[in-house]
């Protein structure tokens, strides 16, 4: 027993897999209901009794045919030697379409034991499952745990560890009741899933002829029925001149007899069917209501968005505190120790004030998506997707792209991030091509700063047209992608409503730990390095460390592009260096133009009208102040962003792709804006 | 008729699905094939339905549930 056991966790999406493997393993796996979000391959380790185990976590899937990325990876690694005994977590309240993958499992000829889940469910709705017919019927040890409350988990250890060496002893024998088959080999006594006749003969006729030209084939059983069934990589793994017998696919025969079985198991095992109405169906009744589904939703995401931003921005401000008493005590520190004014501002101005500004939107993080995992493990989430599918497919996007718009209201980083809910690349690139069109929070301070300096009582309404011009430019955006790369709106929506159920506190934990992980390590090191650069190139000049930022680079290089900014209204060199500091983070906009326009408290009255003063000196006016919103709405996100939409995305060429799209649009419509407010 | 044009709460035999292959091999993984039985839920949209077969309920699109040809099963 000193061997490592390996052991591959397999099952639907939806069945509390994850859940299952984070309960044994602790390990920062991310729980979510839509397929292929484990993708990559996930391991931990786990002891019972002397006996280590390393268990790897496998994509969810629903079947084991080659169609999907999903099922092609759990089924190599499954039949692979990194698996020696596979635990199919079943999530019992909906066994029907659970033991369809199960029964699949079970002809790949390796041990295999069954982890019930979600037992409580089963109960609640007054069922029961016949534990011992369940076993007696596959041919494989059946073990209720669960994964919530950590019930059933060194039962099941030990049965893998006892089924492991059982298999050595030789296939479980089982027999059928009432089930008598007229083939020449009684298969009953070996296998769980016997086919129909015509379809055993075909099975024996090539398992001869595999046992011919491939000797060396494992599990020939489970090969014969891949190439009867004109699986592709089986059937290009194996050639064999069996035209007669393999005459057409025999697939649909085979999954129909599967589900045929799985009837019968299903009448044996469960008791008392559908003795009350799930819950969930009342729940639908209202969740997915041609009229109130569309107000539930939004009033949901409402009281998302103002959890977040005000309790978010209440913690926000002590966050804002201790970065100002940080940053003064490190100032003090730094004067006490003598250091030199240029190391000062970099650490002070540069690094303090650019990851710290950062990190004060950690709380408005940590809160939308402790309420995004709490809707998401609940199962509200893929109700969403059916509730907007009709309004996005309209703009070419799956229901599922509307909440990553919604979210891009607050902040574009947590946004893009839940474009990852998206199951096709396309799909998710358009969101994230559009996302940032939406006006997050750290563009508001712009817009109130101008729209309050130049259109005086009219500032508020300034302020919602930049929001609707953004949508504006979402929606137009997306729409003409769908024009152009043909992709009508395809409404071939596919997706689980899963069982409602309360939130688990472990999985929603291990969910938020990892986006914050995420937003503190990825996005903070690329921020740290941004800071710095744009320290560089504000405290730098030909002549080396400079006081005065117009002797700077930035200066330089603002007043070298003036040319191209003029036309759109923005040919100003501090403007231009307010914009490029911008991209750091937006808000930066603003202090950089107090620095820039040397005007102090530029958000108090005397601030603003000193700015204006100064602004009106320069000729920019109320044209120009639009102008710069619209560009400030619409141009290169974020560093925080753009590091985000990279992570997603994984290629520099999209990234820039978005940058450069973004940049242009930013210039056209500020470019027309200007010229069409100038006529007034 | 398609299964769009059921009504809720009725339940329909599948006769066949009328889909390109891939689509196709999706439903048959999720255990949609000729013969299932489908009990539609809410089809009161223009667009997608949500549906209950083999235990499981799923939203479908308009595309899809287009497709899918059924006839009244017989309770």
């Amino acid at each position: 027993m000193a061997d490592i056991i390996n052991v591959g966790f397999i099952g639907n999406p939806n069945c509390g897999k994850t859940t299952l493997f984070n309960a044994f393993t602790g390990a920062n796996l991310k729980v979510a209901n839509w397929p292929g979000v484990t993708v990559e391959k996930k391991e931990g380790k786990a002891r019972y009794e002397g006996q280590e185990f390393k268990l790897i976590d496998l994509p969810g899937i629903y079947s084991l045919s080659s169609y999907t990325m999903e099922e092609t990876v759990s089924r190599e690694c499954i039949m692979s030697d990194d698996v020696d005994v596979i635990v199919d977590v079943i999530d019992a309240s909906s066994l029907e379409r659970n033991l369809y993958l199960t029964l699949q499992l079970l002809e790949l000829g390796k041990p295999v034991v069954l982890a019930l889940n979600m037992m409580d469910i089963v109960e609640e709705r007054g069922m029961e499952i016949d534990l011992h017919r369940l076993p007696e019927m596959l041919g494989t040890p059946a073990i209720p745990v669960s994964a919530r409350k950590k019930t059933g988990l060194s039962i099941l250890l030990h049965a893998i560890a006892h089924h492991k060496e059982y298999n050595a002893q030789g296939p479980f024998i089982h027999h059928h009741e009432g089930m008598k088959s007229s083939h020449r080999h009684n298969h009953h006594e070996e296998y769980a899933m016997v086919y129909e006749d015509y379809i055993e003969d075909k099975i024996d006729m090539i398992i001869t002829a595999l046992t011919k030209e491939y000797p060396e084939t494992r599990n020939k059983r489970w090969h014969a029925i891949k190439l009867l069934e004109k699986d592709k990589t089986v059937t290009d793994a194996y050639p064999l001149s069996l035209d007669v017998v393999i005459d057409r696919s025999y697939e649909k025969d085979i999954i129909n007899q599967k589900y045929d079985f799985i009837e019968e198991i299903i009448s044996e095992v469960l008791v008392n069917k559908s003795a009350k109405e799930a819950s969930t169906e009342k729940i639908d009744h209202y969740m997915t209501d041609k009229w109130l589904g569309l107000p539930i939703f939004l009033c949901i995401m409402a009281l998302v968005f103002f959890l977040t931003f005000t309790i978010g921005d209440w913690l926000k401000g002590y966050f804002e505190i201790a970065l100002e008493v940080f940053s003064g005590a490190v100032s003090g520190f730094l004067a006490s120790i003598h250091t030199n004014a240029m190391l000062t501002s970099l650490i002070v101005d540069g690094i303090i004030s650019g990851v710290g500004g950062i990190l004060t939107f950690l709380p408005n993080i940590f809160i939308l998506f402790l309420a995004l995992a709490i809707l998401e493990d609940s199962g509200y989430m893929a109700r969403v997707a059916f509730v907007m599918d009709d309004i996005m497919s309209k703009l070419g996007l799956s229901g599922r792209a509307f909440l990553p718009l919604l979210l891009g209201f607050g902040c574009t980083v947590p946004a893009v991030m839940a474009s990852r809910a998206l199951e096709h690349k396309k799909d998710r690139f358009k969101t994230i091509l559009v996302t940032p069109f939406m006006s997050c929070s750290a563009r508001l301070p712009i817009y109130v700063l101008f729209s309050s300096m130049f259109f005086g009582k009219y500032a508020m309404l300034v302020c919602y047209s930049m929001y609707l011009l953004g949508i504006i430019m979402a929606i137009g955006t997306a729409y003409v992608l769908s024009k152009i790369d043909g992709s009508r709106a395809d409404h071939a929506l596919l997706i689980e409503l899963p069982e409602y159920k309360s939130p688990n506190a472990h999985t929603i934990a291990i969910y938020v730990w990892q986006k914050i992980k995420d937003y503190l390590t990825k996005a903070g090191t690329v921020i740290f390095i941004a800071s710095i650069i744009m320290w560089g190139i504000l405290n730098f000049g030909p002549h080396g460390y400079v006081t005065d930022i117009s002797k700077s680079f930035g200066s330089m290089i603002g007043k070298a592009v003036i040319p191209l900014f003029k036309p759109a209204g923005l040919g100003y060199w501090q403007i231009i260096v307010a914009l490029i500091a911008g991209i750091a983070a937006k808000e930066v906009v603003v202090s950089s133009c107090s620095v820039l326009f040397g005007i102090q408290n530029i958000t108090t009255k005397r601030g603003m009208d000193a700015m204006v003063a100064t602004l009106s000196g320069l000729g920019f006016g109320a044209a120009n102040a639009y102008a710069l919103m619209t560009f400030c709405l619409l141009y290169i996100p974020c560093t925080a962003t753009i590091a985000t939409i990279h992570r997603e995305l994984k290629s520099w060429k999209y990234t820039c792709g978005i940058l450069l799209y973004q940049l242009l649009t930013a210039w056209i419509v500020s470019f027309l804006v200007y010229h069409i407010a100038l006529l007034f | 008729m398609t299964l769009k044009q059921g009504k809720n709460n009725g339940k329909y035999q599948v006769i066949s699905i009328e889909a390109e292959l891939k689509l196709e091999r999706r439903l048959e993984a999720l255990g949609l094939t000729e013969g299932t039985l489908v009990t539609i839920l809410n089809n009161d949209k223009k667009g997608s339905l949500t549906a209950k077969f083999r235990g499981t309920r799923f939203a479908l699109g308009k595309r899809i549930a287009d497709h899918i040809l059924v006839k009244e099963a017989d309770m």
